[in-house]
């Protein structure tokens, strides 16, 4: 009990030194700011206007959600070095791994937070324009919360060892093979070089699969979305992130604070 | 008062390796530091700039893993964590959330040692009223200044009412007002039964404060005791001036005195014990040189501190 004490009693207060961030109402405001013209963009459009605002709209969610994600991210642990507030946080009986923990879910938390504001931010734009919102659209935004916690411990993994800038680079190129390793994995299959097709699988295996959770089209275009697809995701999700926090816990307790 | 000599620090035989780069070179920062604090006293770890006393006190913090070695506070390893509910540190120039309050940050850290209300809220206010920032403690810390920030970080390092309060360079960058505040605080701590350990390279303090001390030079211990022995011992030196010396005689005198040998030519001073001073005329005398001059002084802690750490760096040198 004490522990989820100590675990929330950091994570809340990442919370609110992230949502003090002034970088994240900038991205904040610049999302809202592209799902609002994504109805100027439909209206240039003889077609499919309502599919526009749509498919602009959750596109621009999940880019500033990574953008939020990443740039909130890579700095809370490393922060936490430099400033030496981890010194005071890890005198208490606080161990790495709990604070780590407490990290994580500060983040997670602002994360799935902006979520919501910019979802709510989608539904009122489309809901003015005259569209309809569905299962398919909570489903679609629901994974992109999925994929974007995934990102948070793939940021918090590089964040226990590295420096920001690092970070970043680190998880935006994991962000950009993770959507694209599909793609590698069935190109490495026609290749006539085995080695390729190794390399190309192993990317595969190893880094998340991300496309996983974008299920932009489908709500756009109103094709269905099954819960259990949702709930297998969902699964994956938990499970990567597990595996992530769990090697990011053990390079931050191995590792000295200089 | 009866006195309990338990020991409540145990640092045995720690050496820290550092490696500067990428490479595999190592640097050694820590060189087989062993103490014993025991229970009620204010212990001072003195070391100039850059000796390891910020290491040790980081290996004490779990911080930092030692290399080889050992060290436990209240008979658990360092390596473990439940026993931090007991421990209280101040880093050096502490940093806390600006964006909070005190009240608000010492809630924060009531909290990470499992402190439950109405204890919590309770102690928050006690500890507050204790280091005296009542009448800033609904005030953002950035509008605080350092001296406040200081009393802050002393008031986190209480607030969970810890036996043992680890505190490093707590004067440091303080006008000669907050250094009084902070080392009031600490006596306070010390009557109150707590056990104090103490980073500083101001000696004066040590010596105003501290029961006992450890000098630690280039990582290595090079005194421990109380400081009234340190004084005792060396307290009194002097400083003898010889003339017309015969020529292999400062040699000599080196080799057979604990003593600093300045000067050229037939003129020589000798810095040393007083209590060596006869035994030096006398040779001297005998060997036919002529006494310029001999002047007894009383030196401070800083004087001694000096001299070992001098001798220390003289003595590495030569290896």
């Amino acid at each position: 009990m004490r522990i989820w004490m100590r675990i929330w009693a950091i994570a809340t207060n990442t919370l609110r030194e992230a949502i003090r961030n002034k970088l994240l109402y900038t991205l904040l405001f610049f999302s809202v700011a592209v799902i609002g013209t994504a109805v100027l963009i439909a209206s240039l459009s003889y077609v499919e206007g309502a599919r526009i605002i749509q498919d602009l709209g959750l596109s621009a969610i999940r880019l500033f959600g990574v953008g939020i994600a990443v740039f909130v991210g890579i700095g809370l642990i490393h922060g936490e070095v430099e400033r030496r507030t981890v010194y005071t946080i890890l005198s208490k009986p606080v161990s790495r791994t709990h604070f780590l923990l407490g990290k994580f879910l500060g983040l997670a938390l602002t994360v799935w937070l902006q979520l919501v504001l910019m979802s709510i931010a989608f539904a009122g734009v489309v809901l003015l324009s005259g569209g309809t919102l569905g299962f398919g659209h909570a489903a679609a935004l629901f994974l992109v919360g999925m994929e974007l916690m995934l990102i948070v411990a793939v940021a918090t993994l590089f964040s226990a060892f590295t420096t920001p800038m690092l970070a970043a680079l680190f998880t935006l190129g994991v962000y950009a093979l993770g959507h694209l390793s599909r793609e590698l994995y069935h190109l490495g299959q026609q290749a006539d070089v085995a080695s390729v097709t190794w390399v190309a699988t192993w990317v595969y295996r190893l880094v998340p699969d991300l496309e996983t959770f974008n299920k932009t089209i489908e709500a756009a275009h109103g094709m269905p979305i099954s819960a259990v697809e949702v709930g297998l995701s969902t699964l994956y999700a938990v499970g990567y992130t597990t595996a992530l926090l769990f090697a990011a816990s053990y390079i931050f307790r191995h590792r000295d604070m200089k | 008062m009866t006195r309990s000599t338990r020991d409540i620090i145990c640092v045995e035989d720690v050496v820290k390796d550092f490696r500067p780069g990428f490479g595999l070179r190592r640097k050694r920062v820590l060189h087989g530091v062993s103490f014993v604090v025991r229970e009620g006293e204010i212990f001072g770890f003195v070391g100039p700039n850059g000796a390891g006393k910020t290491t040790m006190l980081k290996v004490l913090m779990d911080l930092i893993r030692p290399t080889s070695g050992r060290a436990s506070i209240l008979g658990s390893d360092v390596s473990e964590t439940e026993f931090r509910h007991q421990v209280g540190f101040l880093p050096e120039n502490p940093y806390f959330y600006p964006f909070l309050t005190a009240r608000e940050i010492l809630t924060f850290y009531a909290k990470l040692s499992g402190m439950a209300e109405p204890t919590r809220s309770q102690r928050v206010a006690g500890v507050i009223e204790w280091v005296g920032l009542e009448h800033a403690a609904d005030a953002r810390l950035k509008t605080y200044s350092k001296g406040m920030l200081q009393r802050v970080g002393i008031a986190q390092s209480l607030v969970h009412d810890p036996i043992v309060v680890f505190l490093d360079e707590p004067m440091s960058g303080l006008d000669p007002l907050g250094r009084k505040e902070i080392r009031d605080i600490i006596l306070r701590l010390k009557a109150e039964g707590k056990t104090v350990f103490m980073n500083t390279h101001i000696l004066t303090d040590v010596e105003m404060i501290c029961d006992r001390v450890a000098i630690i030079v280039e990582g290595q211990i090079r005194y421990q005791g109380t400081v009234e022995n340190f004084l005792e011992d060396d307290d009194m030196r002097s400083d003898v001036v010889l003339s017309h010396l015969p020529a292999d005689l400062g040699v000599r005198l080196d080799e057979d005195f604990d003593a600093r040998i300045q000067g050229v030519g037939d003129r020589i001073e000798i810095h040393l014990r007083d209590k060596d001073v006869s035994r030096l005329l006398e040779m001297a005398l005998a060997e036919g040189a002529e006494v310029v001059s001999v002047t007894q002084r009383r030196i401070s802690l800083e004087s001694i501190f000096l001299e070992t750490v001098a001798k220390s760096r003289e003595g590495s040198s030569n290896r």
